[in-house]
């Protein structure tokens, strides 16, 4: 399964600019918000009206992928919670007003699976469709569905996707649960610092991934997933993983780790980076775009840029490696009860040329 | 040859019974389980039938071994009793379950938001508990069955509407079939809540009558609520315990038309039968009977039938167990499986009640009343908003 093309939306400046590592925005406070483009290219005004933030960012980066490689052999989403901020309005009213008359926009466009029949229908995709809904693990679950897709010989191209928006209340039903910082940190001091808690991150990051390669193509070579892991499992399934895949640890070049600055779930992956990859760089991209359920979504774009050659910044390193990456693992964990593992290979040499 | 996957268990809770076996009973009886609402707080409880589980949360969290003082709802209640009684009934020990070579695959739409007024409390920051914090996410129960089994195989959940659960079981089918997994449980769960009641009522498509599915005179449908779980697994692993039916297609595609209403041509509907249908190396004449999706609604029933005309040279017998226990939602894909699969297993088919007259034009008539057939392969299908469209075949073991 190989990245052919990606397009997302986050709190960085990934959407518009190439070079995106280059200029890494300073983000304050709680809420990490995404940084929206102008939609009137690919989303009729009628249309993005009715939208909420989940469904336009995810549609914003689907529609123009399926315009620019279309048609696909399917549309796979990941997403915990889809339009949530248009659902608990819905509840609201239902509460509100007693379950007087309402209006059904927020309903039908607040279900999770409304991005991936939206992409269909703007499209005219008749072909696979599924939303995976299973938190922290979403993303994951649609990537392994898509390399099963390709195993079976059921597909040459797939679009897949994450997409998560921090809506009033979510926001509210984590920060009361304690699970958001109590100080007022810059994103540049938030893994150092030392306390529980991290912050609200959200955005949409859509992939063309095909089931034939490119040159220089970058390959989704394995997903690993885990819930409720014992004490020293991951290691033991990053050892695993190695494994299948004819690896040794030293020639995983980097590991890009979901550390977000709760002390108490870093620890955890620093543990297993120590353990089993202490000669690789590690990056961290958690600080840029802040924690939500699919934001390995996210991380795959950052290595997908990193193993075409881009540059990653000193201040996403935690520690140096050695030359240009040609293997990335990416290892996350969401509320330390649903962890993964994404490895990524790059094909041929790293200067060859990408589309 | 391609991996045989053999369903070993099965577990459900409906409207109609909190075993497998009630259920069956009350199939064969024709005897349905729609009703004004006891246990559900709503202004329309009293207004429109509803297929509900007739029992409090209280009762089923207290069998389930849950409490609502930990933060488990009636869907985790629901989905904990069907999945108890599908391992159980497979047979499979601890030690099977908390296999990594075990997975579990969910579904559901609501998930916790059927605490919508402590959701409402909880989201807009007035609420003296923290209890439900981690309840309200479509995934929330399945998280409460791998604390439960200590379930280490892969898990996932999946939402695609009203076709959640047949898409879990498809996709169950082909964790196995790609060696993912030897063993994987599927199923779906919903209870029912203001938030799809008031949803389905903008949208004017519940009936305050009982629902009639391929009536001309069809009024809607009534929601309902419950789960169902199916143990599918490798068919050499099933050594001498009892094979209940063959997972032989399955088909997934979308209708691509509009988000809460299917095209007149019936473009989903037919892709995923006919997809479903060459997976399982099958013409469309052998299939013996169809669980329809049959919601009752106008636009569903007119698409379905227009499906079938011209899917099958001739139509075979189908019905909708629907008019049974109503629409539930992520749990029908399951309980419809388990259906079809008891259809199978014991030779019968289920009649569609409340109907009277066809749908002009189509003149097609669903299965009257239950009787017995010699049935080899029996579809299920389902279809959700967005487009969403699954087909399943099953055939006999």
């Amino acid at each position: 399964m190989y990245i052919y093309d990606a397009l997302v939306i986050s709190p960085q400046a990934t959407f518009s600019e190439p070079e995106w590592m280059q200029q890494l925005r300073v983000l304050e406070g709680l809420k990490y918000q995404a940084l929206e483009p102008d939609y009137s290219g690919s989303i009729k005004p009628a249309q993005l009206r009715r939208m909420g933030k989940a469904l336009r960012m995810g549609v914003g980066c689907g529609a123009v992928l399926l315009e620019n490689h279309g048609p696909v052999d399917g549309i796979l989403i990941g997403t915990s919670e889809g339009g949530l901020e248009g659902c608990i309005q819905f509840l609201n009213q239902i509460v509100d007003y007693d379950e007087g008359t309402l209006t059904p926009t927020n309903f039908i466009q607040s279900t999770p699976n409304a991005l991936a029949g939206q992409l269909a229908l703007m499209s005219g995709c008749t072909a696979y469709n599924v939303t995976h809904v299973n938190r922290g693990l979403s993303f994951e679950n649609a990537l392994i569905d898509a390399l099963m897709l390709f195993e079976e010989g059921k597909a040459g191209r797939l679009l897949v996707g994450s997409v998560e928006e921090i809506s009033a209340y979510n926001f509210n039903i984590e920060w009361a649960a304690g699970n958001y910082k109590e100080e007022v940190l810059s994103n540049g001091e938030l893994l150092n610092s030392g306390t529980r808690g991290t912050v609200a991150g959200e955005g949409a990051a859509l992939f063309i991934l095909d089931a034939e390669a490119h040159p220089g193509a970058v390959r989704v070579a394995d997903v690993l997933t885990r819930t409720a892991p014992e004490a020293g499992e991951m290691q033991h399934l990053c050892e695993q993983l190695l494994r299948r895949n004819g690896l040794e640890a030293g020639e995983v070049d980097a590991v890009l780790l979901g550390v977000n600055g709760d002390a108490e779930g870093d620890a955890g992956y620093y543990q297993v980076a120590e353990a089993c990859f202490s000669h690789s760089a590690w990056w961290a991209f958690k600080p840029w775009v802040g924690e939500y359920p699919t934001a390995t979504g996210f991380a795959l774009k950052m290595a997908f840029d990193a193993l075409q050659g881009k540059e990653v910044p000193d201040e996403m390193v935690l520690r140096k490696g050695q030359g240009l990456a040609q293997t990335v693992l990416i290892y996350n964990h969401y509320k330390n009860f649903q962890h993964s593992l994404i490895l990524l290979k790059r094909e041929g040499a790293v200067n060859e040329s990408s589309p | 040859m391609p991996t045989d996957v053999v369903v070993t268990g099965m577990g459900c809770v409906s409207p109609l019974g909190l075993t497998v076996e009630a259920n069956r009973q009350a199939l064969w009886q024709g005897r349905d389980a729609l009703n004004k609402a006891r246990r559900f707080k709503s202004r329309y409880a009293s207004l429109l039938y509803f297929g509900e589980v007739d029992q409090d949360d209280e009762v089923l969290l207290d069998r389930a071994g849950l409490s609502a003082s930990e933060g488990h709802t009636r869907t985790d209640a629901l989905a904990v009793l069907a999945f108890a009684q599908a391992v159980a009934d497979a047979r499979l020990s601890p030690a099977e379950l908390a296999d990594s070579s075990t997975a579990l695959i969910s579904a559901s739409t609501v998930g916790g938001m059927c605490m919508t007024n402590q959701l409402y409390k909880d989201s807009n920051l007035q609420s003296d508990t923290q209890a439900f914090l981690e309840s309200y996410s479509a995934s929330a129960h399945a998280m409460q069955l791998v604390k439960r089994y200590g379930i280490k195989g892969l898990v996932d959940v999946i939402n695609t509407a009203c076709s959640s659960s047949a898409n879990a079981i498809m996709n169950g089918v082909r964790l196995i079939r790609t060696g993912r997994a030897r063993r994987v449980i599927v199923g779906g769960v919903d209870s029912l809540s203001k938030y799809t009641v008031n949803g389905f009522n903008s949208l004017q498509i519940l009936s305050e009558e009982k629902c009639r599915p391929f009536d001309a005179q069809r009024k809607g449908l009534n929601l309902g609520e419950g789960a169902g779980f199916l143990v599918l697994e490798l068919a050499e692993l099933a050594g001498s315990r009892p094979v209940y039916a063959k997972l032989a297609g399955w088909g997934n595609a979308n209708d691509a038309f509009h988000t809460s209403s299917m095209s007149d041509q019936a473009t989903g509907v037919l892709r995923a039968m006919q997809m479903a249908v060459e997976e399982a190396g099958l013409i469309p004449a052998q299939i013996d009977y169809i669980n329809a999706h049959g919601t009752g609604t106008l636009n569903n029933d007119q698409v379905e039938l227009t499906g079938f005309a011209s899917f099958f040279e001739k139509v075979p017998p189908f019905a909708s167990t629907k008019s049974y226990v109503g629409h539930t939602l992520g749990a029908a894909g399951a309980l419809e499986a388990i259906y079809s699969i008891l259809a199978l297993m014991h030779g019968e088919m289920y009649g569609s009640l409340n109907f009277e007259t066809p749908i002009d034009g189509l003149g097609l008539h669903p299965l009257a009343s239950s009787r017995q057939a010699s049935l080899q392969y029996v579809m299920s299908n389902s279809y959700g908003f967005s487009g969403n469209c699954t087909s399943l075949i099953f055939e006999k073991a």
